[in-house]
């Protein structure tokens, strides 16, 4: 920081990160993929006459940082003057969460080995179709950040995260069926591998003999995964970053009917049930809950400091840094629609025919301006209120926006997937393309 | 910034150390990456970026499993610390002997006209300021306009037991125009980038205002749209399309890696019937100034074309070194990685379908009722069956033989295999796209081109019935 104002800003922020990771990938009872990585960097923001620039580094010798800092100034001469841009002044305190536990990394190698393992035995073990697997891995990644700026703000945290995902693939008579299982914990002790490796071998085999539907207008049902890849294209039209650039589907809508009565969807740093969890963000402000949709009513957005400064409002703690080497964005901690008191069996047992959605395709081409997508979709045709047969090769459209009003029920089976979390929701009537 | 990248000897050193308990193989991958990245939005320079990137990944490979560990400290120790770590997670057993470096002949060589780091940022502020400009002189619905623009400079190191070494480096500049256009309530954005395997030549061979006038004119024709139409109906796809269709329908299901784990439909099918008679693909590291464009793969391997299709009957898989070394074979040049902390794996460089025999105007006048995609967005492809999905941004119904109007909101879903059968038509043109590929959690430049083609019948996911 003081660098960079030599170099002439008048203010200045750093931002450094070091991590450590582990990938443990298992196929066939063997470690075929294991990687470690160790690396740190920073960045720094360098403002003056309201410009902001930004340079990063992952080489912190002293002379790279010096060239770093040079390097903001010099990108700050080039952009544009916004008397909106600014660092937050210092907090009085910051939440405290259980995000950290040195036992994750004292735990011997083989141990994480074997866990990997036990994800891929309990998944072929499920059933003997069961019979290839892309994909059994053990994660852990550990993190130390410090935010630091010129007004005086001095922030530090660290966290750990261990976890595992499972990808099978299930075949008979020719046909082949991919199955997904995922869990992240702060403890090891908490990763239930064996959940893990059944989950993506039930998920697979529930598909085999899957055929396509004609096309046509029915009840649809999202299980929460891709309830959880719906609100991931909603975040950002939730964000006062897309309401301030017209790019937002919720501009002007603040006190609204959004959704149905039904719909509450919340964003919250502090909630330890997803990995988006954290004591502060990107830039050093603190994390809070924040409800964004109130029992369908439109209540709030999510802002940094600049977005808030814009606003006239406070930053939501909302400043998302992918890592040192971007600057703070806006984006959403732990995103969750929050659950209903349906069981999922309830959700479906009074739907005459319907589509019971567990696996999406293409959900990266929505379009988080417009809410417009269109997807590839496959999992179970509901008939008589059951699960009756597996469907692959559908085809489901629609709009987010209109999604949320159309939601008719939200079960109680709250899951979080990574940072997004969804429960079971069933939406009154969609157009599936055969 | 001054930056000392490890020599020979260091790096034969470490190659040592990574062989020193077990392994057949190891490599060690070096790179100082530089970027500057600017973004405009709202008629402002807003993000300013520019950034070094250093680090060095190393791989043992022992009995067809591998150890990857990366680091950023490019010092003696930093390195020799990594390749220990590394060391200490493969098993006993006795490494390979690892011989002398010798620096592999390059090919061929990609000219770069206009080096990005010998261009003031000023300049290429003014680049973005161009295309923002004529984006937003492009109607009064033109609610916002997002330019980007990213330039990377990437010098590599790779050196293997096997004696190789290589220097390397990659130079590409990357234009992008998002327009939000916006009427009576409806909103709909235009997307158009350029990028090639260049300097900044790129922007005179495309200037910015063609990338602008794309994007916009496709989100304004986008507003006078009609919903698409849900259910199964021949489609043509416009040359002008990009690639997305060979790259998900395709591509993916013949990378070595995905075979190998049976976890592609066309696992075991070599010399087999896989597409109509007119369809030839190819995966191409040698055009010259392409995005998916390379002189060496990310281990070292020169860059090659490969053909994957050849008139209908399935001619390879792509491969890297590890998947190559299973069967015996040699690397086709395809190992890439998105970076230091990644390690290589089968990827696709510039994919297409060959050019055909067919009238581009004679395949669309062919169809009575049917979808003409003049714009695909991205898409995803499930391997193990082959079925995928492609989103459309740009379409029209087409009627009677005739385009009859534009049609919003439509995805494109088919399974690979029989999708490649239904070709019915390969038109004399060929048109390139450019994009981010992401595979096994890294992104990687990639080319896809294709002809006009006709295909007999794809699944069109709209909101109307019928």
């Amino acid at each position: 920081m003081d660098l960079a104002r030599k170099f002439g800003a008048e203010t200045a922020e750093g931002f450094v990160s070091q991590s450590e990771e582990l990938n443990i990938e298992v196929r066939e009872g063997q470690v075929e993929n294991l990687k470690l990585a160790r690396e740190q960097g920073l960045g720094i923001r360098a403002l003056m006459g309201g410009r902001m620039g930004f340079a990063f580094t992952s080489d912190l010798s002293p002379e790279a940082i010096e060239k770093t800092a040079s390097l903001a100034v010099e990108m700050a001469a080039q952009a544009s003057a916004d008397a909106h841009n600014g660092f937050p002044r210092p907090f009085a305190g910051y939440p405290r969460l259980d995000l950290y536990d040195a036992a994750i990394a004292e735990t011997p190698l083989e141990n994480k080995i074997e866990l990997a393992r036990e994800v891929e035995a309990a998944g072929r073990a499920y059933d003997p179709r069961v019979q290839v697997t892309e994909a059994c891995a053990y994660h852990q990644s550990l993190a130390h950040v410090h935010v630091a700026n010129s007004l005086g703000l001095a922030a530090e945290f660290a966290a750990s995260v261990c976890g595992g995902h499972a990808v099978l693939v299930a075949a008979e008579d020719g046909d082949y069926q991919t199955g997904f299982g995922l869990q992240y914990a702060w403890h090891l002790p908490d990763v239930a591998a064996g959940k893990i490796g059944r989950e993506a071998a039930q998920r697979a085999v529930q598909m085999l003999g899957a055929r396509n539907v004609e096309a046509q207008e029915v009840p649809v049902v999202f299980d929460p995964y891709v309830m959880a890849g719906f609100l991931g294209i909603l975040a950002p039209a939730l964000t006062g970053q897309a309401v301030q650039k017209g790019k937002s589907v919720f501009a002007g809508r603040l006190g609204q009917q959004v959704g149905s009565p039904r719909v509450t969807i919340i964003d919250s740093g502090l909630n330890t049930a997803g990995i988006g969890a954290s004591p502060f963000d990107g830039e050093g402000v603190p994390s809070r809950e924040t409800v964004l949709v109130k029992e369908g009513r439109l209540a709030a957005f999510l802002h940094n400091t600049y977005t808030a400064a814009k606003e006239g409002t406070a930053s939501t703690g909302n400043g998302n840094r992918g890592s040192f080497r971007s600057v703070p964005e806006v984006g959403p901690t732990n995103f969750y629609l929050a659950p209903g008191d349906l069981t999922p069996d309830r959700l479906i047992g009074d739907i005459q025919k319907g589509f019971y959605v567990t696996q999406v395709m293409g959900m990266h081409t929505a379009n988080p301006v417009s809410g417009d997508f269109s997807v590839g979709a496959a999992g179970l045709w509901i008939e008589n209120g059951e699960l009756a047969y597996p469907v692959r090769g559908a085809a489901i459209a629609g709009n987010i926006g209109d999604l949320l009003t159309e939601i008719e029920g939200v079960a109680d089976d709250l899951r979080f997937i990574g940072s997004v979390g969804a429960p079971t929701v069933r939406i009154g009537r969609m157009c599936v393309s055969g | 910034m001054r930056c000392i990248l490890p020599d020979k000897e260091l790096l034969q050193r470490v190659l040592r150390e990574a062989l020193a308990r077990a392994g057949d193989f190891a490599d060690v991958f070096v790179e100082e990456r530089r970027v500057v990245g600017i973004t405009c939005e709202a008629d402002q320079i807003e993000r300013m970026v520019a950034g070094t990137d250093v680090g060095a990944g190393i791989r043992v490979i022992a009995g067809g499993n591998s150890v990857y560990g990366y680091t950023n400290d490019l010092s003696w120790d930093g390195l020799m610390n990594a390749a220990r770590i590394v060391v200490q997670a493969t098993g006993e057993g006795g490494g390979e002997k690892v011989l002398d470096l010798r620096p592999v002949t390059a090919p061929y060589a990609f000219a770069v006209g206009l080096a990005p780091e010998k261009v003031e940022a000023v300049a290429k502020v003014e680049l973005v300021r161009r295309a923002n400009d004529r984006a937003r002189t492009a109607g009064p619905a033109v609610r916002q306009v997002t330019v980007g623009y990213a330039d990377t400079h990437q010098k590599v190191l790779i050196a293997n037991t096997e004696g190789q070494y290589v220097e390397d480096e990659r130079v590409r500049t990357r234009l992008m125009v998002n327009v939000v256009a916006r009427k009576d309530g409806l909103i709909q954005t235009g997307y158009e980038a350029a990028g090639g395997f260049k300097g900044l030549e790129l922007y005179q061979e495309v200037p910015p205002e063609q990338v602008a006038d794309k994007a916009a004119s496709r989100a304004l024709q986008m507003l006078e749209a009609r919903p698409a139409p849900s259910g199964r109906m021949p489609v043509v796809l416009s040359s002008e399309a990009g690639g997305t269709m060979v790259h998900e329908a395709c591509g993916h299901g013949l990378e070595a890696d995905l075979v190998q784990k049976k976890l592609s439909v066309y696992a075991g099918r070599i010399g087999e019937k896989v597409a109509a008679p007119p369809v030839t693909v190819i995966d191409d590291a040698t055009l010259p100034g392409r995005y998916g464009s390379l002189v060496f793969d990310d281990e070292g391997t020169p860059g090659q074309k490969t053909v994957l299709i050849a008139a209908g009957v399935l001619a390879g898989y792509m491969y890297d070194r590890l998947t190559a070394g299973r069967e015996g074979k040699s690397s086709t040049g395809n190992g890439r990685r998105e970076s230091y902390q990644h390690r290589p794996i089968p990827r696709m460089r510039n994919t297409y379908i060959a050019p055909g025999a067919d009238d581009p105007a004679a395949l669309i006048a062919s169809v009575r009722r049917g979808l003409l995609v003049k714009k695909m967005g991205g898409g995803e492809v499930n391997t193990a069956n082959g079925d995928f999905v492609f989103e459309v941004a740009e379409g029209y119904m087409i009627e009677n033989g005739r385009v009859a109007y534009p049609v919003r909101g439509a995805t494109l879903a088919g399974n690979g295999p029989q999708v490649l059968q239904l070709v019915e038509g390969v038109g004399t043109d060929l048109g390139f796209g450019i994009g981010t590929c992401g595979k096994d959690g890294q992104g990687v430049p990639v080319g896809d081109a294709q002809p006009t083609i006709l295909l007999r019948e794809l699944v069109v996911g709209g909101t109307e019935q019928g």
